[in-house]
């Protein structure tokens, strides 16, 4: 069979690309691995949970089997777009350098079809790589989630495990997830070889995503209030209208932190306040990317601060003692989950991000930049931001469950430190996963672009 | 490249030394230089690319440094601007030895007394023009709107009134030189290095950043080292060197008499060099290390 030239060159390119090429194929493939295993654990609890209602052996799963498979949708949705965004995450990882690649290859004559082909064989290969890993670490996760009552007793490894279809359909479809995010983010080389060069500044986000997201929300409160009448369509309206709030947030992030990118630029006055509010305006969904998995993370707390008041408190039969209990775990496990996530995320979004910058970094750094102004304004670019995300968000979530419950999920102590300790910790959890990228930015600066010449 | 022993070399100029002999293989015109290196040797593992290198850097004085690839020439300027620190020799900046200094000191004397220009990819893409020759006065201790204003000047001086806001991705490669030359100058620098300056430009856009940044570099009495392979590039210096294996074979011919400017442009560059130099009196030309 005749193999086509330049994806033949696949290879060999990422052969090439030297060092900084394997740290973005590591950290590709970690990012697909993570994501991989835990949505095999999320599917797996799922499938657990459907399986017990189908074939009760207590009474307990005999009478609340339906009320748990419920839960378990709920925290599948809520996961649903963190584990997106990581994979996304992964797909664009040092996407910039591959585009320069790409565009010299471009500009030599290999045509759109070829360069997007290369693209795909690229990402794909890397997506494949993480799931097949991603299936060990699930692997090795069942022996934790083994360990974790729910519905009075543990699952069983049989009961947690997905089964070979599921596992080979999770080897063809992260592949292709992934290698459709790549060719989705390498659209302007095949449009302009030229357009990845220049680095042109991006069209603004429209305030219309403000519009939509209010909407959204608005038509969940108003939903959620009416839809009692509607006792049998309501779970299912609540968790579609959970899932569009939930997606809006994605809409509605950039936005928000291009609008804070401008006030920032505004009062910048030290040259580290000028270079983040810059970093912050010149592409807010790179710095969604960043800290937008934290966002949903905390959107999350904010809608399981509720958690603690269906819980019920004392005086109930020993059947509503397990069910408070199985709240609360899942919600931690929940929660734990999104913020590792979203700490995955931040961490990979800022490897790529400093990879991508490279070369002005460096040359930045033999005119006599100091190397500890990039560090305070790579902390300074997460930092603001993830903490008027996760805030907002958080708020947004309260605000949107307020018809429903009141403010009794924040005034409520369990609530209050539910969603404050989990914010502290994602928080913690963000900052660290940055920080895990200064010895890569150090590395990049200590780089002096010198030939023996 | 050659592993070579290294000569006896002239003894190191200083301030208060006076003129310098002309015995120096790179002397320049009389008077103590502003820039001085001798014996300088700087290997990359087995790879000797400087063998031994004497450069004098007269004060206002430009000088081209020529060689074919590899001929050590882009290595001279990273050890004379203290980026590398040299494996044996001495650099000297107004007679204070240099190449002894920590990171961070030669950190602070690259950004506070020294300018770069380099090939391309400098201007950092996510600062507008302004932003990005106001960051050197900002980090020099000038506040956002003094540096602003000036960077401002130096934009309109430099031809590039109208493309203060735009981004390095939305400039051509001349106007992004020219916003490199402006971002080199605006503290006031004693030394501007330029390595291949107008390697990435055509020949008519290579000819107009030269002539601004001879004649801008001459107007805030700095210093120039323009490291080429392009002999109408040197063309434009006071002086050229040319380099192979590590070593300077031809020291000290006299250029600027080719493509370089003519005594009208010359002229009216230094008028607005006045100008620049007026309005940006209240520039740092040095500052604190914060």
């Amino acid at each position: 069979m005749r193999v086509n030239p330049v994806l033949a060159l696949a290879p060999r390119l990422q052969r090439a690309g030297g060092r900084d090429s394997r740290t973005t194929t590591v950290l590709a493939v970690t990012a697909f691995a993570v994501s991989t295993a835990l949505t095999l654990s999320v599917v797996a609890a799922l499938l657990g949970f459907v399986d017990r209602a189908a074939h009760p052996v207590t009474d307990l799963e005999r009478e609340a089997g339906g009320f748990y498979v419920t839960l378990a949708v709920t925290a599948t949705i809520l996961l649903v777009v963190p584990l997106l965004t990581l994979g996304g995450a992964a797909a664009r990882l040092g996407v910039a350098r591959r585009d320069a690649r790409l565009a010299a290859l471009r500009l030599l004559g290999a045509t759109p079809r070829e360069v997007v082909g290369l693209t795909l064989v690229e990402t794909a290969l890397q997506g494949l790589a993480g799931a097949v890993a991603g299936t060990a670490l699930y692997g090795v996760l069942l022996a934790v989630w083994t360990q974790i009552p729910f519905q009075g007793r543990p699952f069983t490894v049989g009961e947690l495990w997905v089964g070979v279809p599921v596992v080979l359909l999770t080897w063809l479809a992260v592949p292709l997830l992934a290698a459709v995010s790549g060719a989705v983010s390498l659209r302007r080389v095949v449009v302009s070889p030229l357009g990845v060069a220049q680095r042109v500044t991006r069209p603004g986000l429209k305030a219309v995503r403000v519009v939509v997201a209010v909407v959204a929300f608005g038509a969940f409160m108003v939903v959620s209030v009416a839809g009692q009448a509607l006792a049998a369509a309501f779970v299912g309206i609540m968790l579609a209208g959970l899932a569009v709030a939930f997606l809006t947030m994605n809409a509605v992030g950039p936005w928000a932190l291009g609008v804070l990118g401008r006030v920032r630029l505004r009062l910048a006055r030290t040259p580290e306040q000028l270079l983040a509010a810059r970093r912050l305006l010149d592409d807010p969904r790179a710095v969604w990317r960043v800290v937008g998995g934290l966002g949903l993370a905390s959107f999350v707390a904010g809608c399981l601060a509720v958690v603690p008041l269906l819980a019920g408190g004392p005086g109930g039969t020993r059947e509503d003692a397990i069910v408070s209990a199985d709240l609360l775990t899942g919600s931690l496990l929940t929660l734990a989950i999104t913020f590792l996530l979203a700490a995955v995320s931040a961490g990979i979004a800022q490897a790529a991000a400093v990879l991508d910058r490279r070369r002005e970094l460096s040359l930045a750094r033999l005119a006599g930049v100091p190397t500890d102004l990039f560090d305070r304004v790579r902390r300074r670019e997460v930092l603001v931001p993830v903490l008027v995300v996760s805030v907002g968000s958080a708020l947004a979530a309260l605000v949107m469950f307020f018809p429903l419950f009141g403010l009794a999920a924040v005034t409520a102590p369990q609530g209050l430190l539910l969603l404050v300790g989990s914010l502290t910790v994602g928080v913690g959890l963000v900052v660290a996963a940055t920080e895990a990228t200064r010895p890569l930015l150090h590395r990049v600066l200590a780089d002096t672009v010198v030939r023996a010449d | 490249m050659n592993n070579r022993s290294v000569p006896v070399r002239p003894p190191l100029p200083t301030a208060s030394s006076g003129p310098t002999p002309s015995s120096g293989p790179t002397a320049s015109s009389g008077g103590a230089p502003r820039l001085a290196a001798r014996g300088l040797v700087h290997r990359f593992g087995a790879t000797t690319a400087l063998a031994g290198v004497d450069v004098d850097l007269a004060e206002g004085e430009s000088l081209a440094v020529m060689g074919p690839s590899g001929s050590g020439k882009s290595t001279l300027l990273h050890v004379l601007a203290g980026i590398l620190v040299p494996t044996s020799g001495v650099v000297a900046l107004r007679g204070q030895e240099v190449q002894g200094l920590g990171e961070k000191e030669r950190s602070l004397l690259r950004r506070s007394r020294y300018g770069f220009v380099f090939q391309l990819g400098q201007l950092l893409s996510e600062l507008s023009a302004r932003e990005n020759v106001a960051l050197p006065a900002m980090l020099t201790g000038t506040s956002r709107a003094a540096a602003e204003g000036a960077a401002d000047r130096w934009l309109a001086a430099l031809g590039l009134t109208g493309a203060e806001g735009r981004r390095p991705g939305e400039l051509s490669g001349g106007q992004a030189q020219r916003v490199a030359v402006a971002r080199a100058l605006v503290t006031r620098p004693e030394v501007v290095f330029a390595d291949e300056p107008t390697g990435s430009l055509d020949q008519s856009t290579g000819h107009d950043v030269m002539k601004l940044l001879v004649d801008s570099t001459r107007a805030v009495g700095a210093s120039l080292v323009v490291v080429t392979h392009d002999a109408d590039v040197a063309a434009w210096c006071d002086r050229r060197i040319d380099m192979r294996d590590g070593l300077v074979v031809a020291p000290g011919s006299t250029t600027g008499t080719g493509a370089g400017p003519r005594p009208g442009e010359r002229a009216a560059a230094a008028s607005v060099g006045q100008d620049l130099g007026h309005g940006l009196g209240d520039l740092p030309v040095s500052g604190g290390d914060r």
